[in-house]
């Protein structure tokens, strides 16, 4: 009835650490997004696009006479420029959406967890992969934009050194928020085109409804539902900046409530996802 | 109980769809077949074996442990699924290598390891080629060594026959038997039972999600006798091939679905299984894919389960 050599031994190769087995699916994801010529263009023209138009808000501003000696206020007018939500609407729905979509529509997302790794591995490296993109319009344009001014003697280094740290903790939370809800949404469909539009539904498809209310109805609370104005809320009092119409600590709130909100949710989830095929 | 696989009154549902119905079987050691026709439900068993699906009713144990989110297990068991692919971009080479980084070895070990699984599934030659232009039966063999460079202790195969050329069967069923010859398990799913009598005469017969016979294959092989057995050949040249099998006195039928397809039946599959090699060869004709509509095992499902 059966088969049996009892004399069988398993060859034990030692496991490495959890960190090496999530940066081989890193690995693997970013060498799959470096492939695709839309990841490319994007990221590129994203990161172009809003570094020139950061530097030229910066500079437009400070050649302006106003009598204000340069400083930190200066920089949230980059920090609020607008070719940041538009590319990173774009990329997140270019690269982010597809993310898991597409890994549950071709079901490698079986061979995946067909190996040790848990579903956490999985989405940690799946936010490690859309992170750093998102950055490159998030936080690298900002950092260059202070470089840029102080090399140029625009503003002295100690105001530049200061609005690179302001940089890399407002756009980091842009990346968080984008990262964490973008994973959400390409979670919930195996189509990436779905996931796509959910990203676009939530800039655009609240962030212009919100203006266009506010202005209307003269209420600025609306924009709190806007992630991209409690963003520039948020950034804009950060670099010492003027104020938008609502408070940064509720827009703070919410854009960390959202973000860990968006994560948790994605993460049980995952945690819970059958792998049906046909 | 001391199978390799223990399930015990297993259901399964997809929302009102019944995919495993109280199914309760043994696996023991060695190869054990699981053959049932397309929707019977052998993916779900096996979804259920490696923990990527939650039973709703039952036990089900591997190598003695519940498979659901068992992640050490997963280090034990090697899986190919029948359809899933990693990215078609990735070499064959690259392919097995990045499956072997996720359960954790060590990069110079990765490489060294699935250039020895795919030479041992016979993909050396095109281990540095995409597998999006592997034919179905060289993705086959890509997907049984990634399951197998990593030495686990038993391989879960889901239609690993399925769309394979003749050469690829050989090799597939080869590496197969050697694993278990080496003390592994293996648990493979197929719709045609002759494949399997090739490597074990363990099987388990599965129709509507329920295991309705356990053991010797030989059983139920006279049963199968009776019904002409249809094998689908891909071929560019399905008439020049269909005269040359005319001579096999068991094919009982040809008929042309398309321009590159002969479907054949045949009263004696094992023997039609066994010489067809031989004739392609003889003939140089191309075939570049075989596959068994399950209709004939079908019958037999209904007759045994009345």
């Amino acid at each position: 009835m059966s088969i049996t050599l009892p004399t069988y031994s398993r060859l034990e190769i030692p496991l490495l650490a959890r960190r090496q087995r999530v940066w081989a699916i890193i690995a693997t994801g970013l060498r799959r997004e470096l492939r695709r010529p839309a990841a490319i263009v994007v990221t590129v023209l994203g990161a172009a696009f809003t570094t020139i138009s950061s530097i030229a808000i910066l500079f437009v501003a400070s050649i302006i006479p106003s009598g204000q000696a340069p400083d930190l206020t200066f920089f949230a007018g980059p920090a609020s420029n607008f070719f940041v939500l538009f590319f990173v609407s774009l990329m997140a729905s270019v690269i982010g959406a597809g993310l898991i979509a597409d890994d549950m529509q071709s079901m490698a997302f079986t061979l995946y967890l067909s190996r040790p790794i848990t579903q956490s591995d999985y989405l940690l490296a799946k936010a490690a992969i859309l992170a750093p993109l998102v950055a490159m319009v998030t936080i690298l344009p900002l950092l260059l934009t202070a470089l840029v001014a102080a090399f140029l003697s625009f503003f002295s280094w100690t105001i530049a050194l200061q609005a690179m740290g302001i940089s890399i903790i407002v756009g980091g939370l842009l990346t968080l928020f984008y990262t964490a809800v973008t994973l959400f949404l390409s979670s919930l469909t195996r189509r990436k085109g779905i996931a796509a539009a959910g990203v676009f539904a939530v800039n655009f498809g609240l962030t212009i409804p919100a203006t266009i209310l506010a202005i209307s109805i003269q209420n600025f609370s609306i924009l709190y539902i806007s992630p991209w104005d409690d963003y520039v809320a948020v950034a804009s009092a950060a670099f010492g900046g003027p104020g938008t119409g609502i408070d940064w600590p509720g827009a703070l709130a919410i854009l960390l409530g959202v973000t860990v909100l968006a994560a948790v949710v994605t993460y049980v989830r995952m945690k819970a996802v059958e792998v049906v095929t046909g | 109980m001391n199978g390799v696989v223990e399930a015990a009154g297993v259901s399964k549902w997809y929302g009102e769809v019944l995919g495993l119905n109280a199914f309760t079987a043994s696996f023991g050691k060695g190869i054990t077949g699981l053959v049932g026709p397309n929707g019977a439900g052998k993916s779900t068993l096996f979804k259920l074996l490696i923990g990527q699906l939650h039973l709703d009713q039952g036990k089900i144990t591997l190598l003695g442990e519940d498979p659901w989110n068992n992640v050490p297990l997963k280090r034990r068991l090697g899986y190919c699924p029948e359809q899933n692919q990693l990215y078609g971009w990735l070499t064959g080479q690259q392919f097995v290598e990045t499956l072997l980084r996720l359960d954790g070895m060590p990069a110079a070990k990765a490489r060294q390891e699935a250039t020895a699984a795919l030479k041992v599934v016979g993909l050396s030659g095109a281990a540095h080629r995409p597998t999006r232009g592997y034919s179905r039966g060289m993705r086959q063999r890509a997907k049984l060594a990634q399951a197998l460079a990593h030495d686990p202790e038993i391989l879960i195969l889901d239609e690993p026959l399925s769309g394979a050329d003749p050469a690829g069967r050989v090799h597939i069923l080869r590496t197969i038997s050697d694993f278990a010859r080496d003390g592994g398990h293996v648990l493979m799913s197929t719709h045609v039972l002759y494949e399997i009598e090739r490597v074990t005469n363990n099987i388990v017969l599965i129709h509507n999600g329920k295991a309705i016979a356990a053991g010797d294959i030989h059983a139920i092989r006279a049963l199968i006798d009776e019904h002409p057995h249809a094998v689908r050949i891909e071929t560019s040249k399905p008439r020049q091939l269909a005269q040359a099998l005319a001579r096999m006195e068991h094919v009982v039928s040809f008929e042309f679905p398309a321009t590159d397809m002969l479907l054949v039946r045949t009263r004696k599959p094992d023997a039609f299984y066994r010489e067809l090699p031989q004739i392609v060869s003889d003939t140089k004709l191309e075939v570049h894919g075989l596959e068994s509509p399950d209709d004939s095992l079908d019958a037999v499902f209904r007759y045994l389960v009345g």
